[in-house]
């Protein structure tokens, strides 16, 4: 999850309630937060792009604006140090983006202080945009069928609140967009933009050439196809996936058709925002028009709440074929929910009041409030969910929500009554029947990686590469390739790593080893196996036969031993186990003293005899 | 030598000389430096000519070194005293002597001297019979009675012997079994699944959508091998796919997406047990059901101290009509209070299948911390609706490998797999 570092000052501004550090830090645990701390961060300007970089006291200043790119190195003269600020950090809550930034993490603190009873609300300016959506743009040819817009006006963003958009535009790509891909935000300065009619429609990848962001706009070779930007540009590479496979790519134009952006991928640079910026344009497209809406609900009233009255929040219409629609709609979402079903899913006694003021507390309206009027039906509240919250699916997300009202440190825990007998897997029982036989005999129990390699599984032990392994895709090392088929390499390599410890050692493991089985649902099984080894001057076959033969019997069978050629054994010195109950007889794994090779493969200078079983076979359990 | 020179006239050549003493070339050798040593002969050139020292040593007494020689020679080995009763000048020899090595060999001894005392004579006087002593009791002694004729020799009981070690469970073994035994303590059905699932069950059926970033190749393991999984049977797989796509019957609005059948046989190895709990909750979804499991999991970590692709969970869920979130917070404060922790903090959590969620948090006294040990929820309806399960589900996901290493106190979870024998010996059976 990322972190993000919140700054207290700008918090403290719009929160009354008056809390202590570590008062501010539980009440955000108790909503769900997972705060790292607090810190002081070092700030940098860039002179060339007015970018913020901030960095903790421990690292070293910026070389690079993060922006523009600018070489604070070769130009140390476009790094101005800013001082520095508190901030508190936490991991971003996927699910509550917003609460990303100060803004909207003080309107939720406010809610559950009790400083207001009201929901936030936000008055929204008519629209004097349109967009047109070319319905090119949801044919499969391109495939991001839906755009959701809004107008602020009224800016007078300081350099830092600039950055928080900045940075609330990134996080809710990752949060909500998928890194982009169901959703992609674009903030414009409005006053480059012309007319009042502007297209989003698809674009062939050499149909024109724009400048994209951060490049030189005076400089003629800046002006590039689509095609060219995904080839070359960093953030076209970085996305050129998003677009793959499509014949067109959609685009975003203004009435003069100027480019506004590529969306997922870049905006252009002639729209860009800058300090000066006094008007936004604002853009989310994707595929799902619920998430691309609440995405820029989010955002808006996130300036909303960091710009204060000063602001304006314009609407934007939107022109599909055979419909319109106004964005943003704040209507806010009607959910109905069971008083006592809350109360029952919760634990706690709650009536309708308890109930209502609780979800108040969590930003939700109750309407209306007081008197019978406060239940949609029987027993049933009417909830109207904030429209930037994402994540009310169901009810019982709301319920969730009470429950973090009422306090998860309040809710008694207690124990269900219901009675139940409870059983052990039998195969457990016969597991912990061989370990204690094991430990008798003197063994050491150890535990072994599960996941191992063909050249460790196979070829360490002499033995050819079978099609049965449980085979990984996309392993993370060349060690961790296969989910291992034998316990056997488990103790080598735990010998191999005890070398300078007394001789003999004695170890055993029980576990499981992997299989493909097409007969399977899943196309594999698992095998529950017990294998032991001893490594020593003395370590011999008759020791491991004598100690296997202790230990079926302890399972209640008896081993007959057969010559067996395994290559991994000395030849002559290797065996099947046989397990033996009167007429009953199945090979249930092998015994043996380990060949040199074997030895050497593992780099072990001493002897060593191990033996392998099942403990898992038709009527051995 | 000198005897053979006086025969020869008193003088030899050096050649002749073996011939007409009778002595080996080695030993000749050996006694011309002796010879000029003494002054009793001298070479001249390739001669060896008899001096008057020589005639004279003919007939004079042995010299000092000579007489203990002989002595010694007569008696093997002597002490000090014993040849000075000879009469033998031993100082002397021992003077002509140095250097000559191999001739004698001196050892140093030492001789004490016990007297009986006053107590020792009185006890004596009683007519105590002396005993054998041994140190080892032998079935010969005990047939014949024979021990009773014996003195066994009293040990130097605080001497330590050689460090033993009893085979024994792996720590985090004994975590396991403990685990186990608390659940099974509760009423609970020991459960099982494989570690190679189809996204179906370790995802979908619990509700998690397939661009969900837990899906990632990322942070999880695909399997190349077995290629494809079996879907369940066709109703149940169409109404997981209504619900992820708009909510189905449940209620919900789902995820509005387009459901796609072939991630759900995708096979990975499991990413967490819930995938063993979801199937059980599957095959019987009614109430009262209270099933648990054990078991590792793999998740595509980069490896350090705090993470391995492999770790190992308990799951388990409880069907129960009168199960509530308060109820959860009871069985998860009751295991936790069986593994030893005293004081247990509750903080919201979120997860795609459960709601309410909640994260375990116990204080860890060593480090003066809350530290956090799993998730727990309710599963949501798109989870147990499907199923046709409509009580409340309680379920959790808790790690294990975390107790084991503040039991055993060890700083990295790579050490509980790629132990050290002596580690494993050290680590008590009763911690």
């Amino acid at each position: 999850m990322p972190v993000i570092g919140i700054p207290l000052e700008l918090l403290r501004q719009r929160v009354a309630t008056p809390l202590a550090p570590q008062q501010l830090v539980e009440q955000l645990q108790q909503l769900g937060c997972d705060v790292e701390g607090y810190a002081t961060l070092r700030r940098f300007g860039c002179r060339r792009c007015d970018n913020i970089l901030e960095i903790t006291e421990t690292e070293h200043p910026p070389v690079l604006c993060d922006r523009c790119g600018a070489d604070f190195r070769a130009l140390p003269a476009l790094l101005a140090e800013l001082g520095t600020t508190q901030v508190i950090r936490m991991e971003l809550l996927a699910v509550r983006p917003d609460m990303f930034e100060p803004g909207g993490l003080a309107r939720v603190l406010r809610h559950y202080l009790g400083e207001s009873e009201e929901p936030a609300r936000y008055t929204l300016a008519p629209p004097r945009l349109r967009v047109r959506v070319d319905p090119s743009v949801a044919r499969p040819e391109s495939h991001r069928p839906f755009i959701a817009c809004a107008v602020v006006r009224g800016i007078t963003l300081d350099d830092d609140l600039i950055k928080i958009v900045m940075k609330l535009q990134e996080n809710l790509h990752w949060a909500l967009g998928r890194d982009r891909k169901h959703a992609s935000i674009g903030v414009y300065d409005l006053a480059t933009l012309s007319g009042t009619r502007f297209v989003y429609r698809t674009v062939g990848p050499e149909e024109l050439r724009f400048v994209p962001l951060g490049y030189d706009l005076t400089q003629p070779a800046s002006q590039l196809t689509p095609r060219a930007i995904l080839a070359e540009h960093p953030k076209g590479r970085a996305y050129a996936w998003l677009l793959e496979g499509r014949a067109r790519y959609p685009l975003l134009c203004d009435a003069a058709g100027q480019v506004l952006s590529l969306p997922p991928i870049i905006n252009s640079e002639a729209t860009r925002v800058t300090r000066a910026t006094r008007n936004f344009f604002i853009d989310v497209t994707g595929t799902d028009e619920r998430l691309i809406n609440r995405a820029l609900n989010i955002l808006v009233t996130s300036l909303g709440e960091l710009g204060g009255a000063a602001l304006t929040l314009e609407q934007v219409t939107i022109d599909y074929e055979g419909r319109g629609v106004v964005t943003p709609d704040l209507t806010p979402q009607r959910v109905g929910l069971d008083v006592a079903a809350a109360a029952r899913r919760i634990g706690v006694e709650l009536d309708a009041f308890t109930l209502a003021r609780l979800l108040r507390r969590m930003g939700h309206a109750v309407a209306p409030a007081g008197g019978s009027a406060l239940l949609a039906g029987a027993g049933e509240l009417m909830v109207e969910v904030p429209a930037y919250r994402n994540d009310i699916l169901h009810p019982v997300d709301l319920i969730e929500d009470a429950a973090i009202a009422y306090g998860y440190h309040n809710i008694v825990p207690r124990l269900a009554m219901t009675m139940t007998a409870g059983s052990e897997q039998p195969l457990e029982r016969r597991a912990a029947q061989a370990r204690q036989a094991l430990q008798g005999l003197g063994y050491l129990e150890v535990l072994t990686l599960l996941l191992s390699s063909e050249a460790q599984q196979y070829e360490a032990l002499r033995l050819p590469v079978d099609a049965e392994r449980v085979v990984i895709a996309n392993p993370i090392s060349h060690e961790q390739t296969i989910v291992r088929t034998s316990l056997l390499p488990g103790l080598l390599e735990t010998f191999a790593a005890n070398t300078d410890h007394p001789l003999p050692q004695r170890i055993f493991e029980v576990g499981k080893v992997s299989r493909c089985d097409a007969g399977r649902e899943t196309g594999a099984r698992e095998l529950r196996r017990v294998a032991a080894a001893c490594c020593g001057p003395k370590a011999d076959y008759a020791e491991l036969r004598s100690s296997c033969e202790a230990l079926l019997r302890e399972l209640g069978w008896q081993l007959v031993t057969e010559p067996d050629e395994a290559p991994c054994f000395i030849a002559g010195r290797g065996a099947r186990a046989i397990a033996r109950r009167g007429d009953q007889r199945q090979v249930v794994g092998l015994i043996g003293e380990l060949h040199p090779e074997v030895l050497e493969r593992w780099k072990l200078t001493q002897p060593a005899a191990v033996f392998e079983l099942e403990l898992e076979l038709e009527g051995l359990v | 030598m000198i005897e053979a020179l006086a025969r020869a006239g008193g003088e030899a050549t050096l050649q002749a000389l073996p011939e007409q003493t009778g002595l080996p070339q080695k030993d000749v050798g050996q006694a011309l430096r002796w010879l000029k040593q003494k002054g009793w002969a001298e070479q001249q050139g390739q001669v060896l000519v008899l001096r008057d020292a020589g005639r004279a040593a003919l007939t004079a007494p042995a010299a000092a070194d000579e007489a203990l020689l002989a002595a010694l020679a007569a008696l093997g080995s002597a002490s000090e005293d014993e040849l000075c009763g000879r009469a033998l000048d031993v100082a002397g020899a021992r003077r002509l002597l140095e250097g000559r090595s191999g001739l004698i060999e001196e050892r140093e001894r030492t001789t004490r001297l016990v007297a009986l005392a006053a107590a020792g004579r009185a006890l004596l006087a009683q007519g105590l019979a002396p005993r054998r002593a041994l140190n080892q009791l032998n079935a010969e002694l005990l047939r014949t009675g024979g021990w009773r004729e014996v003195e066994l020799r009293p040990y130097d009981v605080t001497v330590a012997g050689p460090a033993l070690h009893p085979g024994k469970s792996h720590p985090l073994v004994r975590i396991f079994e403990q685990t186990r035994r608390v659940f099974l303590e509760l009423g609970f059905d020991e459960i099982d699944s494989g570690y190679v699932e189809s996204g179906f069950w370790d995802f979908d059926a619990l509700f998690s959508p397939q661009d969900h970033p837990a899906r990632d190749m990322q942070d999880t393991f695909y399997v190349a091998a077995p290629a494809r999984c079996a879907l369940p049977d066709e109703a149940l797989v169409d109404t997981v796919a209504r619900t992820h796509e708009d909510g189905g019957d449940t209620g919900s609005l789902g995820w509005r997406y387009r459901w796609d059948r072939e991630l759900a046989r995708r096979p990975v190895l499991r990413t967490h047990t819930t995938a063993a709990t979801i199937r059980a909750l599957a095959d019987d979804p009614r109430a009262p059901r209270k099933v648990f499991c054990v078991g590792p999991v793999f998740r595509r970590e980069t490896v350090d101290y705090k993470h391995l692709p492999v770790f190992h969970q308990v799951d388990g869920i409880v069907v129960d009509e009168q199960g509530s979130f308060a109820t959860l917070l009871g069985i998860l404060q009751a295991f936790y209070r069986k593994m030893g922790f005293e004081r247990f903090q509750f903080r919201p959590g979120f997860f795609p299948y459960t709601e309410p969620s909640v994260e375990v948090f116990v204080w860890l006294e060593s480090k003066q911390d809350w530290v956090e040990m799993g998730g727990a929820g309710i599963f949501r309806p798109e989870v147990t609706e499907p199923l046709g399960c409509h009580a409340p589900v309680l379920a959790w996901g808790l790690g294990l490998e975390r107790l084991a290493m503040f039991r055993y106190g060890i700083a990295s979870i790579g050490e509980l797999y790629r132990a050290r024998l002596a580690w494993l010996e050290e680590a008590a059976l009763c911690r």
